[in-house]
């Protein structure tokens, strides 16, 4: 069982997604889901999104969930585990009636387990009998939550019934020593806990209609009680930084000027990786602006099902992350970098903000449903946001022409990026792309790259990106529709009629790679230099701020901050690989959230003791911190 | 998009039966056959099974088939009867097969720089345990009665400290003891408050969530229990079984780093040492599992 362990570092949220703390920064990998299960949680996830995409739901069962350890889809999955009828499944789908689906669905899960409970009971072998029940439990846990959130008690009694009927299945032993018979008396009472349960609340005949799907079992719908379930994401949903994690720039500190000497930039910082700004879900999910944008740049593997349609997009105008700003387009946006942001305006893929102060609070109210920011909190996180810059690239001179490190296939594609192109109006690439304005011109034009809204509308224009870094933030287009740079060159000379010859296709896109590169474009990590460190040099520079925030008696962003970082200093502890070091890292971010009870206490000589206390301890322990 | 409503076969690894991956390599002596074990979804397992035997048969030179077995029972049988010629298991599975087959030791997985690991006893950091026997009368969770770091040596804790007089007289001391079914059962058994404590391996906090990971301590550790090895069947080929060890070790080399995640995801190999099992030889023969 070592193995099994080790093997799958994964959290099953079964029960701990009732137990949400403060909004963290670090998302639990999950267990596997069953493809009957994942496809459920999909169904109640997909049907609360306005306008329903019914295409979506019919995938979810029809299809394995995205990244599914299962090759399956849930469908065939059923029709090889299961003798439960789908009719009814398929029948509501097909009406496109989300009450009937939603009843469905439900019942089909709750009958899966009857099934596997049944089937617990039915066999003589232990090991058989085992398996039924961690399987029943499995697809338990598509409800668990809204059990656990509207009825604690049940929860643990139910809770209770799972272990009471797991060790009385009996042990098979190993090898034939050790073995124990099933207690059959025991195992019937506690199938019977999960049955009359599910009985009350899973498989009812006709379910109260409901505005919100979610697990929540009937009685408590039925009973009119104001019942939050915990928001979570579906099966097949990703919100870890990708891998690699792309490296930051920061202007100051490759000036050698430390980040702790700017308490405002660290304090943009520290909200740049905080939930806390935003509203629910995303504060819920630990959802911050560095979840899209990793260390400044995109990332590349983010997807959530009915907000992404591909990895590294998002939908931020969509139902689910504020539904007063659902635009009811489904226009998921492929990720942009933030590299080099003072450079880039006007903001937005359609550059439809000139300022980039307008367009972060417009991410933080509208896209993301978080309150007012203070002037402070905008100052902040433009201040550090105006510190990105563009990868080196020794490749590139200062003016944006090549050097001579650049390859000779770069160098002829030089040429025809500056030369004037008949299909471009007699315009070049370089018109647009501006070498010696960071390859952009500040500009919006329509490419022709959209389709029109609606008949008779003009098409899309859409802001001039940089090329700089662009090797590293494919795909490419608004909606991420081409997959490589070479694809992005055969698109024009397809669509514009520029007539090059295969050859100045391959040179000209090795001209995109050459500008696009970049001398260090990851960071690197070994074996004590872990993403952990990062972490915690990124944490304890945030909570410096204090030293500022202290004195002024600011208790509003000292106690964001204390209310960030003491969850996240705690959490990432769960990626240490020094295992020895983490109690001395919980102690320290327990210090953190001391300083900010002392703050909501009005304690302000307690917070400053605490908070010397949390230097103090910072620097003991930061040789230990990997 | 619409609903695909015919059922398409896809393989599927019923846990019911093995099933081999290819043709059997049938009375062929140049080859080697390896029995796997299923420890999550078997299904994953037939990909990583394909992945690893066709980089063993490319550094060997001869034709390797991987298949797997429904447990460890099977694994044996089939090592017995020359159906396989190396498997994969636990210690206490291994000592058992030792004396059942004369199964030989063959390299030991590393995790985390040794080729050991413990058994851990876990609480609720405001649960005010703090000790052994503050857990009398308190229900606990283990993983599985035939658990090395999941139940038999957190138990032989609570046997040294005098607090339970052997392996069949727990429930005198405890509440209620449950096998939750694996580490991750009993350890989320505990930190939702279903039960005091856990006992599961020293890394089982890990399988938590960040936040419940912050809420847990550990009360008491087990002596150090060997991890998982490789062993073969007593009569395969010296030569043979020469080579496939070399070709485990270059495992640890950086470029073949990789391909360990298809091997249950250890850290990498060592060669066995025998005598390192004696500890759980004896602790089988506590738990009257080895005669």
């Amino acid at each position: 069982m070592f193995r099994k362990l080790l093997g799958f570092v994964i959290f099953s949220l079964a029960g701990a997604m009732i137990s949400f703390g403060p909004a963290i920064a670090t998302p639990a990998k999950e267990a596997p889901w069953l493809p009957d299960a994942a496809a459920y949680r999909l169904t109640l996830f997909l049907g609360n999104l306005e306008p329903l995409p019914w295409d979506d739901v019919e995938a979810a069962w029809s299809e394995p969930y995205r990244n599914s350890e299962f090759s399956a889809d849930a469908l065939t999955w059923l029709g090889e585990k299961s003798d439960i009828e789908t009719g009814p499944l398929l029948d509501a789908m097909a009406r496109r009636d989300r009450q009937s689906l939603f009843a469905a669905a439900t019942r089909l899960i709750a009958l899966r387990i009857e099934e596997e409970l049944g089937r617990a009971l039915d066999v003589d072998d232990p090991a058989r009998a085992q398996q039924a029940v961690g399987t029943a439990r499995e697809l338990y846990r598509a409800f668990a939550d809204g059990v656990a959130a509207a009825d604690p008690k049940a929860s643990r009694r139910i809770g209770l019934a799972w272990l009471e009927l797991n060790s009385s299945t009996g042990s098979a032993g190993v090898l034939g020593a050790g073995t124990t018979p099933p207690d059959r008396e025991t195992m019937v009472t506690a199938r019977a806990v999960i049955s009359d349960y599910l009985a009350e609340n899973y498989l009812v005949d006709d379910f109260a209609p409901r505005q919100q799907l979610s697990p929540l079992p009937e009685t408590a719908v039925i009973s009119g009680r104001d019942i939050e379930v915990p928001p979570s994401l579906p099966p097949g949903s990703d919100i870890f930084d990708q891998d690699p994690l792309p490296r930051l720039v920061l202007n100051f500190e490759a000036q050698g000027i430390d980040e702790t000497d700017l308490p405002i930039v660290a304090y943009g910082d520290m909200l740049f990786d905080s939930a806390q700004i935003f509203g629910s879900p995303a504060r819920d999910l630990g959802i911050a602006c560095s979840t899209c944008h990793n260390r400044s740049d995109v990332n590349q593997r983010l997807f959530i099902p009915g907000a992404s349609h591909q990895p590294g997009a998002i939908d931020v105008d969509g139902a689910f992350f504020n539904p007063i700003f659902n635009d009811r387009r489904d226009d998921p946006l492929d990720i942009p970098s933030l590299r080099g942001l003072r450079f880039t305006g006007p903001y937005g893929r359609d550059g439809r903000f000139a300022s980039l102060r307008d367009f972060t609070r417009n991410v933080i109210v509208n896209e993301f449903g978080g309150a007012e920011p203070t002037p402070f909190m905008l100052d902040a996180l433009l201040a550090y946001m105006l510190e990105f810059d563009f990868l080196q690239n020794s490749m590139l001179a200062a003016d944006g022409r090549l050097t001579d490190a650049a390859p000779e296939a770069a160098r002829r594609g030089e040429e025809i990026f500056n030369r004037p192109l008949a299909g471009l109006g007699d315009r070049s690439c370089a018109s647009c792309h501006v070498p010696d304005g960071n390859f952009l011109d500040r500009q919006a034009h329509d490419i022709g790259s959209a389709s029109p809204p609606y008949e008779g509308a003009r098409a899309s224009a859409f802001d001039t990106p940089t090329l700089l870094g662009t090797v590293y933030t494919a795909p490419y287009f608004h909606d991420g529709s081409l997959p490589t740079l070479a694809a992005v060159v055969d698109w024009f000379d397809e669509t514009k009629s520029l007539d090059l010859t295969d050859a100045q296709r391959s040179d000209l896109t090795a001209y995109l790679e050459a500008v696009g590169s970049a001398d260090e474009p990851y960071e690197t990590f070994d074996a004590e230099n872990t993403s952990f460190r990062l972490a915690f040099s990124e944490l304890t520079t945030f909570a410096s701020t204090i030293d500022t925030l202290l004195p002024r008696r600011d208790a509003e962003h000292i106690l964001l901050l204390t209310d960030t970082v003491a969850a996240d200093l705690s959490a990432d502890a769960s990626t240490m690989s020094n295992l020895a070091g983490r109690p001395e890292v919980y102690a320290l971010a327990e210090r953190l959230a001391q300083v900010g009870a002392a703050v909501r206490a009005g304690d302000w000589e307690t917070a400053e003791a605490h908070w010397t206390a949390f230097r103090d301890a910072a620097d003991t322990i930061e040789e230990r911190a990997f | 998009m619409s609903i695909r409503l015919s059922r398409r076969k896809t393989l599927i690894l019923s846990a019911a039966g093995a099933v081999s991956l290819g043709t059997r390599l049938a009375a062929q002596q140049e080859g080697l056959r390896l029995a796997f074990i299923p420890q999550e979804n078997p299904e994953k397992l037939l990909g990583d099974i394909a992945a690893i035997t066709g980089w063993l048969a490319d550094q060997i030179g001869v034709p390797v088939e991987g298949f797997v077995t429904i447990d460890h029972a099977a694994a044996v049988e089939a090592l017995r009867n020359g159906d396989a010629d190396i498997s994969f298991m636990g210690a206490l599975p291994f000592v058992l097969a030792e004396a059942e087959i004369g199964a030989v030791p063959l390299l030991s997985e590393v995790y985390r720089g040794a080729p050991s690991y413990t058994g851990r006893i876990f609480v609720r950091r405001d649960s005010g345990i703090e000790t052994l026997a503050d857990l009398g009368g308190k229900d606990i969770a283990f993983a599985d009665p035939i658990s090395e770091s999941g139940y038999l040596y957190p138990l032989a804790e609570f046997v040294e400290a005098g607090l339970v007089a052997g392996p069949g007289d727990a429930d005198a001391f405890f509440g209620r003891i449950f096998f939750a079914g694996g580490y991750q059962q009993a350890m989320q058994a505990m930190a939702e408050g279903l039960v005091e404590a856990a006992g599961a391996s020293q890394y089982a906090d890990l399988l938590l969530t960040p936040q419940q990971q912050a809420e847990v301590i550990w009360i008491a550790e087990s002596e150090p229990i060997p991890s998982h090895v490789v062993i073969a069947r007593p009569g395969l080929d010296a030569d043979l079984r020469s080579r496939f060890v070399d070709a485990m070790m270059r495992l640890n080399e950086a470029g073949n780093r990789d391909l360990l995640r298809y091997l249950y995801g250890p850290d990498g190999y060592v060669r066995a040492d025998p005598a390192a099992y004696d500890g759980v030889r004896d602790m089988a023969r506590r738990y009257g599992l080895l005669g």
